[in-house]
């Protein structure tokens, strides 16, 4: 989908997907041919649980404005309870980025199950604007260039 | 060096109408470690597998990335192709750039770099790959079926008639479970026991079958292929080799009132007894609670009657252990007990009893040779309350479930009462008829039209006792909630099936996991209903919830099914990508703190502890281990443990690491 | 001679014990922890307010480890990370001997897990008033605010370690910021680095953090990073009931899972 106003920002997005539901899911909004942002790009876990938070500190530190995190809805989990782990995982995670000051809003969480491949279209494009409306991660790019500029010192 | 080859497929149009194949090829040739990038219309295609293979060949390379449709579409083409080509198969991974990309989004730049991204990100990936070989664990052909309900008879015998071992356990003296009480069965009125006791027998005589009656798990490990079962044969106080089941010492025991729980406690049985006349072994045990000579210390009269000299005073529990390759939960279900029913009258009056016991007064070989005729006095009741739901469905009293059998059963018993006693009156009170099965439905109008059974839509309030006939007050809720008072002779309540006594123990022994109603839980509530979530343990029957009869016998030949194919091979391949803990030198040997937190967290009890020992045998520390038998690769554990002691195959930490790096950075 | 000291003595002279872990009288009126082995030696030991240090973190060293006749003076710090290093099995049962105190200063001999479980449970549990002030400071501050706050402090980490050495649960042989395939975080101290260093360190210790400070009283540079540790300890609390240094055998607050647990911002 393109944006209306060609000047505007375009977020750089990553999707961390279980393999079961989400990635599925996914190929599904492919085959039923609806269309969302281009900003978003999926890693396949195989499940949720898998998920380390210290990924999404990797993703952050490369620069990524907003992440995605979605998987299976609970109780459906290909392996039964991976998605309650990340789910208490997130719980924690979330609440302390909050409590250092980084916007949550920033990271999207989302249940998608193999079926809905209209809800991954609206998942993404909602996470688009709402990241386009965040603007860039400035903060964090600030620490990123400090950084880059230290590593070569 | 990585020499990793990069394939763009067109897929006819499908990619390429929105994606600049050529271009993502070219820009694609440019990333480290890339040596060919090539694009192809087809790339599934004869053709376009060989393009892959003879440039495995040509060029010899360590990885393959095919961009083309999902890998849950041609993961397998391509990693064959690759494998027949010399290249491990997982060395080859495929970057999801159609339905990911060229269909989601319009032909644009933006679309043809996102494509670019993704293959990056792959790139990256298989540049972690690591040769992977599927593993193979063996398998001992021997099924431990746990449970000789109908159920556990119709999977053993399957089972044994595939040509495989099978070793039954049952805890009761005598096989047969609930169905060998039942008087004739829904919906064709057939009676159980000339249905059941041929099969009963055919268990016996099996030459794969090893019964083990009066018996239980002692404790089980191992997993999938491999268990190893501890049985415990509780004591007989019989020799079975000399025992001939004459039934000499039965007829002159002299403890002769004890209520059989065969009988649901309308007929007796002896100290030393077998539960049914059709019981199978047909041997005797002694029931060493009620035997004179273990409460007093004399009696032996059986002993002395005895012709052959089997019984045995002194003998203790013995244990056997198997080998086995697979465990088959069939313990069936149980049906609540009186206390559940203070309102009812259950317990207090001895005309109000449940299911069960009715089926026991129409059995031709039960306490009243199949007269109905009730407890108290033995009269034919001239009118009988039948309640359904009693205790089922009721959220209040922690059932929330329908137990599914007792609208049919409560039909049936109605029906029998009136063949039996033309000019008796049945009431049933329900909430909901529910009669789905093949010929439930129309059994059930048999019972309304033909029988003539009174049908009341209504809860029972109470039921109580006046001038020797038993008050059942209730209402219609048919006749906008008018109060009904039924004067009866008889009530039968159809109690709800709840798990059998002891699951919750048995499910913890064998790391199987149970519903909050203690009823074994199923791998997927749809696609895997015989399965349970650990590996190579299986399920069948009343266990998992309360079923009837032709839904058992169902389940039961499918965990058979489920476990003779498992039986079929002598090794069993499992998918390579699980967790694995990692080791290293000495003095640390593994990063593995030792701390167990992960062992909760997996779903599949996979994690359990190992013992680093030195040459001496000394252990010098005790780390976490994971059973490739038992992990499906969920990488739970994964994220989870701080030390990153633990990683998984496939998606390791540098595979997943460098795709978060590839992707969102450019070169 | 006092109590402790005397008790010291005994212990030392039965010739069951050959070493006491306590405190001593340190510099600018701070207690120190020492190391005492000979009964003669017993009248250095000092128990008073001044001893607020979480000295559980000795217990597993290697030196002392494999030691079965040792002793350790606790304070309530010490014993709730006794009780959650118990539950992550890096202390075992009939290793040590506690010497913990009751209000009124009586010498309390604890010698198995559950007595000390048992004596946990009479203790408190939450942050101290000026502690909860401090982290109502920080949530009370507008979200550029806090970053703000966490960026400068963040900044002035030198990436010593002092906070992972002084934490009882930071027993990892080796810690995450170590490994470097891959490279978790980044080797040289800046903010970045250092960030993700610290959530890191929060992260790990969900459901492990007992809330004795002692990470921050450590940091030469005086940040106060115990508030990110405290953060997961009082979320863990609310949300999954589980608190640290209480039980022996609970599982881990992330082990586990309720399917019912409550968050409102999954879509
Ligand atoms: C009153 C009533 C009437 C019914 N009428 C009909 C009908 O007409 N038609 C119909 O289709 N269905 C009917 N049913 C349902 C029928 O009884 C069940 O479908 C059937 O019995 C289920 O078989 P099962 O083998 O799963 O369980 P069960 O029959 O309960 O057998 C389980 C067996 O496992 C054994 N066991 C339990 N725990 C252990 C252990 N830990 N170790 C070893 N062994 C153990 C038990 O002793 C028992 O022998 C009726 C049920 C009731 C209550
Ligand atoms: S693998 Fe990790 S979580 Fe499991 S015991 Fe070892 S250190 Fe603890
Ligand atoms: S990867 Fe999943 S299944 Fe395997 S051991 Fe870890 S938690 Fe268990
Ligand atoms: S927070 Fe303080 S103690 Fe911890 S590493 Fe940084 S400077 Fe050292
Ligand atoms: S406050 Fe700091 S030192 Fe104390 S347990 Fe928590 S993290 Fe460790």
């Amino acid at each position: 989908m393109e944006t209306n106003n060609t000047n505007s920002f375009e977020p750089k997005v990553v999707a961390f997907v279980c393999n079961w539901c989400t990635y599925a899911g996914a190929d599904l909004t492919g085959t039923s041919r609806i269309k969302y942002a281009t900003n978003v790009k999926i890693i396949r876990f195989p499940c949720t649980g898998r998920i380390d938070f210290m990924l999404l500190m990797k993703a952050f530190a490369n620069g990524a404005d907003g992440i995605i995190i979605s998987g299976c809805h609970p109780n459906d989990c290909h392996y039964t309870s991976g998605n309650f782990h990340a789910r208490r995982r997130w719980m924690i995670f979330r609440n302390l980025l909050d409590f250092i000051g980084v916007d949550v809003n920033r990271i999207v969480f989302s249940w998608v199950s193999a079926a809905e491949g209209a809800k991954w279209a609206e998942v993404v494009n909602e996470s688009v604007d709402q990241f386009r409306q965040l603007g860039p991660a400035t903060s964090y790019q600030k620490l990123i260039k400090n950084s880059e500029f230290q590593e070569v010192e | 060096m990585a020499r990793i080859g990069v394939f763009i497929c067109h897929c006819g149009e499908n990619i390429s109408a929105t994606v600049d194949c050529e271009k993502v090829a070219k820009v694609a040739s440019e990333f480290p470690g890339v040596t060919v990038s090539v694009d192809y219309k087809y790339m599934c295609s004869d053709p376009g597998q060989n393009m892959v293979k003879e440039a495995i060949l040509e060029h010899n390379l360590t990885g393959v990335v095919v961009s083309a449709c999902s890998p849950r579409m041609h993961e397998p083409t391509f990693r064959n192709a690759c494998a027949e080509a010399g290249l491990n198969p997982f060395l080859c991974e495929m970057a999801n750039i159609r339905e990911h990309c060229s269909w989601v989004h319009e032909k644009s730049d933006a679309t043809t770099d996102k494509a670019i991204d993704i293959v990056r990100t792959l790139v990256e990936k298989v540049k972690r790959n690591e040769a992977l070989a599927p593993i193979y664990v063996p398998i001992t052909k021997t099924a431990v079926v746990i449970g000789g309900g109908v159920a556990g008879i119709q999977a053993s015998l399957d089972i044994a008639d595939a040509g495989h071992k099978v070793v039954l356990v049952e805890r009761e003296p005598s096989i047969g479970g609930h169905m060998s009480q039942l008087s004739e069965t829904f919906p064709t009125l057939d009676c159980s026991q000339c249905i059941l006791t041929p099969r009963m027998v055919d268990v016996a005589r099996h030459p794969n079958i090893t019964l083990y009656t009066y018996a239980e798990i002692e404790s089980v490990d191992g997993s999938i292929g491999n268990f190893n079962v501890k049985i415990r044969l509780k004591s007989k106080s019989l020799d079975e080799k000399l025992c001939t089941g004459c039934g000499a010492c039965i007829q002159k025991c002299p403890v002769k009132k004890i209520p059989s729980e065969f009988e649901q406690g309308l007929g007796k049985r002896t100290a030393i007894y077998v539960p049914f006349p059709q019981a199978v072994p047909n041997k005797p045990v002694i029931d060493r609670v009620n035997c004179t000579y273990y409460i007093k210390g004399k009696c032996k009269v059986c002993e002395i009657v005895c012709p052959t000299k089997a019984i045995r005073f002194d003998q203790e529990d013995s244990f056997v252990e198997v080998q086995a390759g697979a465990l088959l939960l069939a313990t069936g279900f149980d049906v609540l007990k009186t206390n559940f029913f203070p309102e009812y009258g259950y317990g207090k009056y001895e005309d109000v009893i449940d299911g069960l016991a009715f089926e026991r007064l129409a059995s031709a070989s039960g306490p009243t040779k199949g007269e109905i005729r009730r407890p108290s006095d033995g009269e034919i009741p001239k009118k009988i309350v039948f309640i359904a739901c009693a205790g089922s469905r009721d959220p209040a009293k922690g059932i929330e479930y329908c137990s599914k059998i007792c609208c049919m059963y409560t039909a049936k018993h109605a029906m029998l009462y009136k063949h039996k006693v033309h000019e008796g009156t049945p009431y049933i009170f329900y909430m909901d008829i529910r009669a789905t099965g093949k010929m439930y439905e129309e059994f059930v109008r048999r019972a309304i039209e033909e029988d003539e059974v009174k049908y009341i839509r209504g809860r029972v309030s109470q039921v109580y006792e006046k001038n020797g006939k038993l008050i059942v007050r209730g209402v219609d809720t048919l006749l906008m909630g008018q109060a009904v008072e039924i004067e009866a002779d008889m009530v039968v309540l159809a109690t709800a099936g709840i798990a059998s006594p002891g699951s919750e123990e048995l499910a913890q022994k064998l790391h199987v996991s149970y519903d909050k109603h203690k009823f074994f839980s199923e791998a997927h509530p749809k696609l895997k209903p015989v399965e349970t979530n650990t590996a190579g343990i299986y399920l069948a029957g009343a266990c998992q919830s309360t079923k009837d009869i032709p839904e058992t016998v169902a389940a039961a030949s499918g965990a058979a099914a489920k476990i003779a194919g498992l039986f079929s091979n002598d090794l069993l391949k499992r998918d390579p990508l699980i967790a694995v803990v990692k080791k290293c030198a000495p003095p640390l040997y593994s990063s593995c703190t030792g701390c167990f937190m992960c062992i909760p967290v997996c779903p599949y009890q996979a994690i359990d502890k190992e013992e680093i020992k030195d040459r001496s045998g000394n252990i010098i520390k005790t780390i976490s281990h994971i059973n490739p038998g038992l992990c499906q690769g969920c990488g739970t554990c994964v994220a989870f443990c701080k030390s990153k002691s633990i990683d998984i195959l496939g998606y390791n930490h540098d595979q997943v690491c460098a795709e978060v790096e590839a992707l969102l950075n450019e070169w | 001679m006092n109590n402790l000291q005397q008790k010291a003595q005994q212990l030392l002279e039965s010739g069951n014990y050959g070493l006491i872990v306590g405190y001593e009288k340190g510099t600018s009126g701070k207690a120190r922890p020492v190391f005492i082995r000979k009964a003669e030696h017993a009248s250095k030991l000092i128990f008073d307010e001044s001893c607020d240090q979480n000295i559980a973190v000795y217990l597993y060293r290697q030196e002392i480890k494999h030691n079965k006749k040792k002793v350790i003076v606790a304070n309530h710090h010490t014993l709730k990370s006794i009780v959650e290093l118990a539950a992550e099995n890096q202390v075992f049962d009939g290793d040590f001997m506690v010497l913990a105190f009751a209000e009124n200063g009586d010498i309390i001999e604890l010698n198995t897990f559950e007595e000390i479980e048992k004596h946990v449970a009479t203790l408190y549990h939450g942050l101290t008033e000026a502690e909860a002030a401090m982290m109502k400071k920080i949530e009370d501050m507008s979200l550029e605010d806090r970053w703000a706050f966490w960026e400068n402090e963040f900044s002035k980490c030198i990436k010593c370690y002092a906070c992972r050495a002084s934490c009882p649960m930071c027993y990892c042989p080796t810690c995450t910021v170590e490994i470097n395939q891959p490279q978790w975080i980044s080797v040289p101290s800046h903010t970045l680095g250092n960030l993700e260093w610290h959530v890191m360190r929060a992260m790990h210790l969900a459901g492990r953090c007992v809330t004795c400070g002692q990470c921050g009283k450590a940091c030469p540079l005086e940040l106060p990073i115990q508030l990110l540790t405290y953060k997961v300890a009082l979320d863990s609390k609310q949300f999954f009931d589980s608190v640290a240094g209480t039980s022996i055998c609970a599982d881990n607050a992330l082990a586990i899972f309720k399917p019912e647990d409550h968050e409102n911002f999954i879509r």
